[in-house]
C-alpha cells in the first residue's frame, strides 16, 4: 500500500518534472502539412462515379441471350414451314439448337471473363 | 464532435477537417521524432511526413483505438526510417559511466525553474534515445504501458523493465551530473 503510495508520488514528481521538455510545433508546420496535403489533394484526378457494373451485366446478357432467342425462334420458324412439324422433335434439329445454345454461352463465358480482367487491371 | 466523427468527416472528402488532428498531436509528434531524430530540422520534416502519411492512410485506421497511439506509431517508424537509428540497442553503459565521471567534479547549486528545465532537457538529451521515448510517452502524454507497447512494437513486459531502468537511469544522470535531487516545485 505504502509502495504503490510512493510510487504513485514519484510518477507525479516525473510528470511535473518531465511536463517542461515537451516541444512545441513551430507555428508554420501546421500550414505546411495542410499545404501538403491539399496540393495532393489538388494533383489526384476526381474519381468519376463507377461504372455500374451490375446494370452493364444485364445489358450485355440481355443483348447476347436475345440475340440468341431471336435466332433460335426463326430457325424454328423457318424449320416448321419447311419441313413441318415432325422435324422440331427430331434428334438432328434438337442438336442443332442445343449447339447454338452453347455457342452462345460461350460467348457469353468469354465476354464475362474479359470484363473481369479489365475491372481488375482497372483496380491495380 | 468526437474523434472519429471527424475522421469519417476526412475520409467523406473534407481535408480541411484534418486540421484539427494536426493542431492536437503535432506538439508531442515533434517531441517524439525530436527524441529519435535528435534535432529539430528532421524532427519537423519527420513530423510533416507522418502527417500527411496519416492522411493517405486514414481509411485503415480502426476506430477501436485511439487516434493517438496510431498517429504516434506512423511518427515513431517514420523517424526511425529517417534517421536510420537502431532505437533499442543504446549505449546505457558509456551514458552511465559517463555520467558517473562528472558526479565527481559536480557542485550543488540552487536550482530556479529555468534552471531546472535546462537540466532536465540536457538530460533528456543524453539519455539512450530509447529510455528518453519511453519516459516522454509515459510521463507526457499519460499513455499506459498498453499503448506505448503499441507505439513502439515493444511487449508490454518489455516496456515495463525498459520503463523502470529509464526511469532509474534518469534520476542517477541527474544526480551525478549536477550533484543534485530534482524536486518538483
Amino acid at each position: 500500500m505504502l509502495e504503490t503510495y510512493n510510487q504513485h508520488k514519484e510518477d507525479e514528481q516525473m510528470r511535473k518534472i518531465l511536463s517542461s521538455t515537451k516541444i512545441n510545433a513551430s507555428e508554420n508546420l501546421k500550414y505546411r502539412i495542410m499545404r501538403q496535403i491539399e496540393t495532393e489533394n489538388a494533383l489526384v484526378p476526381k474519381k468519376g462515379k463507377p461504372i455500374k457494373e451490375s446494370g452493364n451485366v444485364l445489358k450485355e446478357m440481355g443483348s447476347l441471350f436475345g440475340t440468341m432467342y431471336a435466332v433460335l425462334a426463326a430457325m424454328i420458324a423457318g424449320v416448321y414451314f419447311l419441313f413441318g412439324k415432325e422435324f422440331l422433335l427430331s434428334p438432328q434439329f434438337i442438336g442443332t439448337v442445343i449447339l447454338i445454345a452453347s455457342v452462345f454461352s460461350l460467348l457469353w463465358l468469354i465476354s464475362r471473363l474479359d470484363s473481369y480482367l479489365k475491372e481488375k487491371k482497372r483496380i491495380h | 464532435m468526437n474523434e472519429n466523427q471527424r475522421v469519417q468527416q476526412v475520409l467523406s472528402g473534407n481535408s480541411s477537417a484534418f486540421a484539427y488532428f494536426v493542431e492536437a498531436y503535432q506538439d508531442m509528434a515533434i517531441t517524439i521524432a525530436h527524441r529519435i531524430c535528435g534535432n529539430m530540422q528532421d524532427a519537423e520534416d519527420v513530423v510533416q511526413e507522418s502527417f500527411v502519411k496519416a492522411y493517405r492512410n486514414l481509411r485503415s485506421f480502426r476506430s477501436d483505438s485511439k487516434f493517438s497511439t496510431w498517429l504516434y506509431r506512423i511518427v515513431y517508424n517514420t523517424a526511425i526510417t529517417h534517421s536510420k537509428t537502431q532505437m533499442w540497442i543504446g549505449s546505457r553503459e558509456t551514458v552511465v559511466e559517463e555520467a558517473s565521471q562528472v558526479a565527481d567534479n559536480a557542485l550543488e547549486i540552487n536550482m530556479d525553474e529555468m534552471e531546472r528545465k535546462e537540466i532536465v532537457s540536457e538530460v533528456m538529451q543524453r539519455m539512450p534515445k530509447g529510455d528518453a521515448l519511453l519516459l516522454t510517452l509515459y510521463y507526457l502524454e499519460d499513455n499506459p504501458v498498453k499503448e506505448i507497447a503499441k507505439i513502439t512494437g515493444l511487449n508490454e513486459p518489455n516496456v515495463k523493465v525498459k520503463l523502470f531502468r529509464a526511469r532509474k537511469l534518469f534520476k542517477e544522470m541527474v544526480v551525478s551530473n549536477y550533484g543534485i535531487q530534482i524536486t518538483g516545485s
